[in-house]
């Protein structure tokens, strides 16, 4: 049996008298089923550190107490609400788990001002739904319907495929409210001044920077109890759509919108595939964009399909052929929007010497557009190998996210062919433009494997080192590469030393250093230690030869 | 199942807390339909059936479950009831048994139905249905023992064995080509256990929903007399979800399983049902939020019933609730472990809502209740 430090008799009886028995726990097989984060980790293992505790609040002022007490003992604590991926858990031992799966309400929904106000625990499959049936939508980031919206928009870094109209995870808070590291409870912006939850800058206290900042905190500064998030316009789409099935083979029970359609566009070159983005987010059309991906089609769809299809080099030429992929949906407010909406998308398309499929007489229209809408298939990447990672995907013009995609296909066909990862045709990119224009986006490199081959995990490792390698000497931008802080020494000059200011924040509002920041940045004092005997890796280009400036 | 993995890497080791935890899932097979949306290589039930066999091989038992078998070992049944009086609920109704005569069809009436006389009007209809309708179904009375499966959820998957080889005699020799129950836990054991640990029947397994809903489809039986009342459908999860057959895959590498080997629950039975209820003048079939593959369990599957009886009537009245909430007079199932939880949860409750069986509300439009 594997030991592992837990909490203090005393301390367990402090949370107790106030949670109730049946809401905190030590039990060493419990505390384990919060231990399995097998995506997104730090290093190899796919057990994280066991909690000290799990604790379960109801209430932000149960919240309140749990963090007082930790700072009180000593003890560092760590929240996450739908728990998705290694971040929502200890980054060492002797951390107590908070699991806001109590606090699951959706507390308004302000139909008027497009908003809703949420706990931490709704999800955004639920939020959308009672959203839809007010004429309205939010954003679903990529790791889809079943996770946190609080999350998303208060703490992580992520997008989604409905990006183009609702932006991305950092965009879309409003008022928040706070339980900082040391215990104390903030609202900011109109709630800190009581003036409601519309706005996260005031009146009333604006920290929207020091709160997420670009990446977000992954949890790391306190623990978010409540939030408004943005809502928006859903024209002319079903309020309440039912459907038989599960995820992609589901049958909707309700005739789709005419207004609403999906096309698949495909050209010739990733020059052309640029042309199209920036056409697109010139003329301001579209519901989606996102880069469509051959590889991830078949990959997440029919992964043993994929593997067979792929050994048969003519079926894999053609498949290449088609992989500058545009996917891109209208939903509008009328017939005659939808029909200026598509004229402009043909035009564009025609314009860049690519060609477009209109979808929405196909069989399996209905249940891809909903597939999108809900944001459900970059979850699916888990099929193919059981595990994923991602990498590059750093927001930016969207000319420099294509240079990104290419550097990283040309990164990871070399782990493809040392059977890393599973064979994608090194076309796994994802990611569109943001909010309305093309002014900036992103795109990722998503690697497939599969954890019970040896050479994946040291592997794995390595081809993160080498994306990140690439971001630094190309420079692209910070990516979604998972790191340990220590690499900050590396990527922070990048980036105008973030780092140092970031740990100072951490420092100043986390005195006791009490909120797990492993996934963050320890405070300043920590960091400059941790960095001291760092020597950041020497990497082989293996994107070498790649000419493009 | 992250827990199981734990206990499998050694890293924990099983408790009287964990246990407790492994014993208060009620195997519904939620779980299974929502995960394995995303992921083709684990059977999240089965590995949940293991959990309990796992805390048994390691004395981890619970007084409820060993009353259990200790019926099913000295009377036959799971529910402390004797033995001879298993084919009591049959009085009077002159059916064919099958130790006496060869049959086409054979009729597996189930622990509860057997001994659940508030029940008992519902079994004894359907059947006589059958009679009615010419079909050649016997019965084996006294001699009908349970199918074992409770015990298999239970963690004593040893104990099934015998039970199985008993029932695939009293299969055999009976001459059946179709074994028809209106239990959806023995429906689920006769399509998903018994295969799965290598007991083949050899016969048609149908419940009953399907035999019926297919006689009306082919216009022998004509629900007539209006039956005004609006209702809601419960899916039981071992008739819904996990009502699937087991399908038998042989392979080294579970990533490679073809996706038409996976449970995914989707082709349990859900529709006959419904279409019976659609079938009978009157009825205004209304759904609830979770239906079909997405049900809401009604907290007695997995022994749950006997070992926390608390927590299976607060997952009843959270079902309850929601077919309320649709405008439904009525709650219709289709398993009498469903049924008879909910009509103990919405009496204690003083809930409005009547608590009926497919084939009640179909008796009621044939002028028979």
């Amino acid at each position: 049996m594997l030991e592992c430090k837990i909490i203090s008799d005393q301390a367990y009886r402090e949370m107790e008298e106030v949670l109730g028995k049946e809401n905190i726990s030590r039990e060493p097989a419990l505390l384990d089923s919060y231990a399995w984060q097998p995506a997104i980790n730090l290093n190899t293992e796919a057990w994280i550190p066991r909690p000290a505790a799990v604790v379960l609040p109801k209430t932000s002022e149960e919240v309140q107490h749990i963090v007082r007490t930790c700072n009180k003992h000593g003890i560092k604590f760590k929240a996450h609400s739908t728990g998705w991926a290694a971040w929502g858990g200890p980054g060492e031992e002797g951390v107590v788990q908070i699991d806001l799966r109590r606090m699951n309400r959706i507390i308004e929904i302000d139909e008027k001002n497009m908003f809703a106000v949420i706990e931490p625990y709704v999800c955004c499959s639920q939020l959308q739904a009672e959203a839809m049936k007010h004429g309205l939508n939010c954003h679903i980031i990529g790791a889809g319907p079943n996770t946190s919206q609080l999350a998303s928009v208060t703490s992580a870094w992520g997008y989604g495929w409905t990006g183009l109209y609702t932006g991305f995870g950092g965009r879309n808070p409003l008022g928040v409210e706070w339980v900082l590291p040391d215990g104390e409870l903030l609202h900011i912006g109109t709630p800190g001044s009581g003036a409601g939850w519309f706005c996260g800058d005031g009146p009333g206290p604006s920290l929207r920077g020091i709160m997420r900042g670009w990446g977000g905190t992954t949890g790391g500064l306190g623990v978010f109890t409540k939030c408004a998030v943005k809502l928006y316009s859903w024209p002319d789409g079903p309020r309440e759509p039912r459907f038989t099935g599960v995820l992609s083979d589901i049958i909707p029970e309700f005739e789709l919108p005419k207004t609403h359609k999906v096309f698949f566009i495909f050209s010739p070159s990733y020059d052309a595939f640029t042309n199209v983005a920036y056409a697109i987010g010139d003329s301001e059309i579209g519901y989606i964009h996102c880069k469509g991906s051959v590889g991830a089609l078949f990959g997440l769809l029919a992964p043993r399909a994929m593997r067979i299809l792929l050994d048969t080099q003519g079926l894999r030429s053609i498949m290449k052929t088609f992989q500058f992929m545009t996917l891109f949906a209208i939903a509008a407010q009328s017939e005659g929007e939808a029909q200026y909406q598509e004229k402009v998308i043909k035009d564009i398309v025609g314009e860049n010497d690519s060609i477009m499929i209109d979808t929405s007489h196909l069989p399996f229209h209905a249940n891809f557009w909903w597939g999108l809408h809900r944001s459900i298939y970059p979850a699916m990447a888990f099929r193919p190998g059981g595990a994923f990672i991602t990498s590059m995907g750093s927001s930016e013009m969207y000319a420099c996210c294509v240079k990104q995609a290419k550097i990283g296909e040309r990164i990871k066909e070399k782990y493809i062919a040392n059977g890393t990862f599973i064979d994608d045709m090194a076309d796994c990119t994802w990611g569109g433009i943001y909010e309305g224009t093309s002014n900036w986006g992103h795109l990722e490199e998503i690697a497939m494997f599969d954890r019970r081959q040896p050479q994946t995990e040291k592997n794995r490792i390595e081809f993160l080192f080498a994306t990140t390698h690439a971001t630094i000497k190309e420079t692209l931008g910070f990516g979604l590469s998972s790191m340990e802080h220590k690499m900050y020494k590396w990527l922070g000059p990048m980036m105008n030393d973030y780092h140092l200011w970031q740990s100072k924040v951490k420092q100043a509002f986390d005195p006791n250093n009490a909120s797990d920041g492993s996934h963050y940045i320890p405070p300043f004092d920590e960091l400059q230690k941790d960095m001291e005997d760092y020597v950041p890796p020497v990497m082989e280009d293996v994107f070498e030869g790649f000419s493009e400036k | 199942m992250i827990m199981a993995n734990s206990l499998l890497e050694n890293r924990t080791d099983m408790t009287d807390a964990l246990s407790e935890i492994v014993y208060r899932c009620q195997l519904c097979g939620a779980c299974q339909v929502s995960c394995q949306a995303y992921r083709d290589d684990i059977d999240l039930s089965d590995v949940l059936l293991e959990m309990r066999s796992h805390c048994v091989e390691g004395g981890y038992v619970q007084a409820e479950h060993l009353d259990i078998i200790e019926s099913m070992k000295r009377e036959d049944n799971t529910m402390n009831m004797l033995k001879s009086d298993r084919g009591n609920w049959a009085e009077g109704l002159d059916i064919p048994d099958i130790n006496k005569q060869k049959v086409d069809v054979l009729f597996h009436a189930g622990c509860r139905y057997s001994y659940d006389e508030d029940l008992r009007d519902t079994l004894r209809f359907s059947i006589s249905l059958l009679l009615q309708n010419g079909i050649k179904v016997g019965i084996a009375g006294r001699d009908e023992s349970c199918c074992g499966g409770r015990a298999y959820e239970i963690g004593y998957q040893g104990e099934m064995k015998n039970y199985s080889e008993d029932m695939a005699s009293r299969v055999k020799a009976s001459g059946a080509k179709i074994l028809v129950t209106p239990c959806s836990d023995c429906y689920y054991t006769f399509k998903y256990l018994y295969p799965k640990n290598g007991r083949k029947l050899g016969v048609e397994v149908l419940h009953i929903t399907e035999y019926i809903d297919s006689l009306i489809k082919e216009g022998a039986i004509r629900p007539g007399k209006k039956v005004p009342m609006r209702v809601t459908y419960h899916d039981p999860c071992h008739l819904g979800r996990r009502g699937e057959i087991y399908k038998e895959w042989h392979g080294d590498d579970k990533l490679m399983r073809p996706v038409k080997y996976k449970q995914s629950g989707k082709y349990g039975i859900f529709d006959p049902p419904r279409d019976i209820l659609k079938s009978i003048p009157g009825v205004d079939l209304v759904e609830m939020e979770r239906i079909r593959e997405y049900s809401w369990c009604c907290g007695s599957g997995g022994g749950v019933y006997e070992y926390d009886p608390d927590f299976a009537r607060w997952t009843a009245n959270d079902r309850l609730a929601e077919a309320m909430a649709t405008g439904a007079e009525a709650l219709v199932t289709a398993c009498p472990w469903c049924e008879r939880l909910f009509k103990d949860a919405a009496a204690e409750s003083n809930s409005d809502i009547q608590i009926y069986d497919v084939c009640d509300l179909l008796a009621q439009s044939l002028g028979v209740l």
